[in-house]
């Protein structure tokens, strides 16, 4: 019992971690991602094919890379006192934000060329069209491939345990070495299956609040 | 004076030329029908009437003002182009109702949204929108969907949500009505309770151009007919004229493959 107690204190203690790895992630991820998905769909080929350059790197190599680049990059190009947490920060904004930029391409795209002209007729500003009319349909397409996204994001902050980051995994890990037992791993499941669940019942309310409309 | 004066319009897509030197003028009051086959480039001329094409020459004028010249698009601001817009209303073939908006939603956000522009708006706030609401109620009432305040776009037929989208434009009260093919997304019985409102409009005297497969209706409503053929007005002239009297070996063609 005694034994239990402290696997699970040592588990929470790497709760805390994972939760700031996936809420710092989402809160800079969504913003550059935004930014990123209008620079790839601009007309100007200096910003276009950069981006698009970027996106094929950033979706192109593991993310587990990405990390070990970040964490092990700057040291090795002569960078001393590189903080790791900083460099987790950045590889997953970085390869988030790659991913929502597609999926906000997407929604933007799908959204018939009518509802600007409709727009546009009534004299709305091109910042009024996209903030009242394109905005929330935009929002309504993209929640379920979000909210794979965000599911997959919780489970990726496991890799940050690669690069010494004291997270729910790394903890396990650790509880298995100096306890000599293998149960720690299998219950730091249980940490991610909840988060997990709590997530998708967070996404479930908010397709349904958006559902009150077809189209 | 004429109201609308169109002058020597010319549009090209790439190499293909859709509109080949339009020009056409209208009386205020007036209700002008645009027939002619698919491809004839009667929608894009309606487009380039309020720049959802910008016409590559010629000139659109409004009361005696140059509103826009094919020479002078490039230095057009899209505020510009925004606010001359607003001298017509349009409805498209497809609505184009904004699905997360109910009825009443669709008609009074592009006058709520203006209204922040007026001078006034701060200090009447709560009156004007209480008139915009008001006026909202009285054009969809008008078209017979004084039950239907509440519903969104998905909850309408599409006769209903066209009606919708013809008082979202009249409630700018725009000096000119376009109406694209308002009817050809439509099944045929509910066909006439669109043109109904149309109709009405025009006893009301409102100018308007509509572009139109309905033969029967463009006959009944118009004051003018032009029929539009590969690029051209091939010929101009009154209902009567036009569907009895068809001049122009096109016309005749034209008319006697469609359904009247």
């Amino acid at each position: 019992m005694q034994l239990f107690t402290k696997v699970t204190l040592s588990l929470f203690e790497g709760l805390g971690v994972t939760l700031k790895i996936f809420a710092m992630t989402l809160l800079m991820a969504l913003p550059l991602g935004l930014v990123i998905s209008l620079g790839s769909m601009s007309k100007f080929k200096v910003v276009k094919y950069p981006i698009k350059t970027l996106i094929w790197i950033i979706r192109g190599t593991p993310l587990m890379l990405q990390l070990i680049v970040f964490g092990l990059g700057p040291g090795l190009l002569g960078v001393r006192g590189m903080n790791m947490f900083v460099a987790v920060i950045i590889a997953f904004v970085l390869n988030y934000a790659c991913y929502f930029a597609e999926i906000f391409r997407g929604g933007i795209e799908s959204i018939p060329k009518g509802q600007y002209e409709a727009g546009a007729v009534l004299g709305l500003t091109k910042t009024q069209v996209f903030f009242k009319i394109i905005l929330l349909q935009v929002i309504k397409r993209i929640i379920p491939p979000m909210g794979n996204e965000f599911l997959t994001l919780v489970k990726d902050t496991s890799l940050a345990n690669t690069i010494m980051i004291y997270e729910i995994t790394w903890n396990a890990k650790r509880m298995m070495n100096s306890e000599h037992i293998l149960w720690p791993l299998f219950y730091s499941g249980v940490f991610y299956l909840v988060l997990c669940g709590i997530i998708t019942l967070i996404f479930n309310y908010i397709e349904k609040k958006l559902d009150y409309y077809k189209g | 004076m004429a109201i609308l004066e169109i002058k020597n319009i010319m549009k090209s897509f790439d190499k293909t030329e859709v509109l080949k030197d339009v020009s056409f003028s209208m009386e205020k009051g007036e209700v002008v029908s645009i027939i002619g086959s698919s491809g004839s480039g009667k929608t894009t001329l309606l487009r380039c009437i309020n720049f959802l094409e910008k016409a590559d020459k010629g000139q659109v004028v409004l009361n005696g003002e140059v509103i826009f010249d094919g020479a002078e698009k490039k230095k057009m601001t899209s505020e510009e182009i925004r606010r001359k817009q607003l001298n017509f209303g349009f409805v498209f073939q497809s609505f184009n109702l904004f699905p997360q908006y109910s009825a009443i939603e669709n008609v009074v956000l592009a006058p709520k949204l203006l209204a922040k522009e007026r001078p006034d708006f701060k200090h009447n706030k709560e009156e004007i929108y209480a008139e915009i609401e008001a006026n909202a109620k009285r054009l969809l009432s008008s078209a017979g969907l004084e039950t239907k305040y509440d519903n969104y776009p998905c909850e309408l037929s599409g006769g209903q949500q066209q009606r919708v989208a013809i008082c979202r434009a009249l409630a700018l009260s725009p000096e000119i009505m376009l109406f694209d093919e308002p009817t050809s997304a439509l099944d045929p019985e509910i066909t006439n309770e669109v043109l109904k409102v149309i109709k009405s409009l025009a006893d009301e005297k409102m100018t308007m151009i509509i572009v139109t497969h309905e033969m029967a209706f463009a006959r009944s409503v118009s004051d003018r007919i032009i029929f539009m053929d590969d690029g051209v007005i091939a010929e101009e002239g009154v209902p009567e004229e036009i569907f009895t009297a068809p001049k122009s070996r096109r016309l005749k063609e034209f008319l006697s493959n469609v359904r009247m």
